[in-house]
């Protein structure tokens, strides 16, 4: 099979699906080629065991090795991550943008343009805030922040709510929105089949060879590429395709630690998260609420099992949170011969150790202020919380190697600027030394935002695919 | 890249379970073990290599040393070896109770196995 196109969009997530949107739009024939299959949204059960395995790589499965090991995950499947996750939506925030510019050197940044790209995918995804009280989980990050002074906001989402009714929204994410777009506007979607490597002559990339689920093999010619794989998987199609010069070097997440709350009422909501975040210590840190289904309850009580488990009947009075940090270590991306999964890696600074152990205290503090009767702290022998003289306990026992860090947030590995000594990739995501060869996802953000990174994500993929637009226009 | 065994995923996912949680239905148990292997076989291929090789070593500590060294084993924070147990009882735990919410900590359901 030997298809020809354009413009080639490899990755249907919030970097690809925009950006062919606006390709196909504006009269490119566009092909857009996605390694996972499409689901109907509604199809699966949000944060289920079958979601993962259905919509997530590896079955959600991933780590980046290191002292500890991250966990990490990524969807696979016709929108990304976006068919996924929690629908939260936060505007990139100006100074990160200007720090950005300036740092990587980056050519037509404008933090108010940004601002007005940043409207613009609001618009589009139908971006609000819910038409009705947010659920009980929601509300203790809430009440714990008010008690103790602390700021607090709700976070807008991508979601409609047709019967205003605010515990039936509809994600608006790529496969409702962006790639409906690219399809009615003539790009073909092509689903289960992956790219292996680009095809080079000298400078220019020709062609994409790709593997489709049933392991027919072929090939999909093309005049320009964009790149939209995701952190991981761009710059390990890159290394598998020659390019290497600061290619996946420059890993950045925000690593979060887990902890469960039990209260004396029922408050889980095993389908969906709170809207909630607490903002007193952004951006080093912030806490939210994550997925409570009882699997990832007894997830959360897992590291002390021992002494936690009888806690687990009562799941339905448990919510579980994260505290969330920006952090200063870095990881890699390395692929390997053989496989089409890279290697990953992170390490954290002693500065990120001590943040999460501030992090996991101070929300262990809010959730008491909030009424929980007792907190239980996600690492290795953990103590029970029920009052303020146990915070002491979390803080001398807490250490990052003994507990189950994660993230969701992964960006940073082709940096976009015109410091050739830290980027990977132009102020616009042409790749260093290839011609015709774009990333346009979060592997561009120059660090990660201290905040949900979709909203950065999308505006900066507008304002790339719009810059190569009038590239070609101008011929 | 080499896919970790089922069998050997299974007989020691097996003991860890029937310490953990010991009663949990010799049924149900099967049924979770089996969705565990399968999960593995999905894993990113660096991590499916690295999870193969050590879950060789444990199964040849347990053919050697029987159940109980496996549980005791199991029961140690020892660098990547711990950390194959811990990926283990996350997916156990995690079908146990997405499956069976009203499981108790032994692992006893009161509603018939189907």
């Amino acid at each position: 099979m030997t298809t020809t196109c354009d413009v080639l969009v490899i990755g249907s997530g919030a970097g690809g699906a925009p950006t062919a949107a606006l390709l196909a739009e504006a009269g490119l024939d566009v092909i857009v080629v996605e390694e996972g299959s499409h689901i109907e949204q509604g199809a699966i059960v949000p944060f289920s065991l079958e979601q993962m395995n259905r919509q997530y790589r590896g079955g959600g499965v991933t780590v980046a090795l290191g002292r500890p090991s991250i966990a990490y995950t990524e969807g696979r499947c016709a929108g990304g991550g976006t068919e996924v996750n929690s629908g939260l939506y936060r505007r990139p925030p100006g100074e990160v943008v200007e720090r950005w510019r300036q740092g990587w050197r980056i050519d037509d940044l404008d933090p108010d343009d940004v601002e007005r790209l940043a409207g613009e995918v609001e618009t589009a995804l139908s971006v609000q805030l819910l038409p009705g009280p947010a659920s009980e989980p929601s509300r203790a990050l809430q009440r714990g922040a008010e008690r103790l002074g602390w700021k607090s906001d709700e976070s807008p989402r991508w979601m409609t709510y047709p019967d205003g009714d605010p515990r039936r929204g509809q994600r608006q994410s790529m496969t409702r929105t962006y790639l409906p777009r690219a399809a009615a506007a003539g790009a073909r979607l092509m689903y289960d089949c992956r790219v292996d490597r680009l095809e080079f002559t000298g400078d220019r990339a020709v062609a994409a060879h790709v593997t489709r689920a049933d392991g027919s093999r072929g090939s999909i010619r093309f005049r320009d590429v964009f790149v939209c794989a995701g952190a991981i998987h761009t710059p390990a199609l890159l290394q598998r395709s020659g390019l290497r010069r600061n290619i996946g070097r420059t890993l950045a997440v925000h690593p979060t630690v887990k902890l469960a709350a039990r209260f004396a009422d029922r408050v889980n909501v095993p389908d969906d998260v709170p809207v909630h975040q607490v903002k007193e210590f952004a951006p080093d840190l912030s806490f939210g609420g994550s997925a409570s289904h009882p699997g990832l309850v007894a997830l959360a009580l897992l590291d002390n099992w021992r002494d936690f488990k009888g806690a687990v009947v009562e799941w339905p009075n448990i919510a579980v949170y994260y505290a969330a940090i920006t952090s200063e270590g870095r990881g890699r991306v390395v692929s390997l011969p053989g496989t089409t999964d890279p290697l990953v890696t992170y390490r954290l600074t002693s500065r990120d150790r001590s943040l999460l152990a501030q992090g996991l205290e101070r929300l262990s503090m809010l959730l008491l202020e909030a009424g929980a009767t007792d907190v239980f702290p996600s690492y290795r022998d953990a103590p029970r919380v029920r009052d303020r003289r146990s915070l002491a306990d979390v803080s001398s026992t807490f250490r990052a190697s003994k507990s189950s860090v994660m993230t969701v947030h992964l960006c940073s590995t082709v940096p976009m600027g015109e410091d050739r000594d830290r980027c990977g990739a132009s102020s616009h995501g042409l790749v260093h030394d290839t011609v015709n060869v774009r990333v346009n996802d979060a592997s561009l953000l120059p660090d990660a935002p201290g905040v949900n990174p979709q909203g950065s994500v999308m505006s900066v993929a507008l304002r790339n695919v719009r810059h190569f637009l009038t590239e070609v226009r101008r011929g | 890249m080499r896919t970790p065994s089922p069998t050997v995923v299974t007989s020691t996912c097996r003991v860890v379970l029937e310490n953990d949680l010991p009663d949990l239905d010799p049924v149900r148990r099967d049924v979770v073990t089996a969705f565990v292997a399968e999960r593995l076989t999905v894993l990113p291929g660096p991590m499916r290599l690295g999870v193969s090789v050590v879950a060789l070593v444990v199964a040849a500590i347990h053919s050697v040393a029987g159940d109980r060294s496996l549980v005791k084993l199991s029961s140690i924070s020892l660098p990547i070896v711990g950390e194959y147990f811990r990926l283990l009882r996350s997916l156990s735990y995690a079908y146990v109770w997405e499956t069976w919410p009203d499981a108790s900590p032994s692992g006893a359901v009161s509603s018939i196995p189907s």
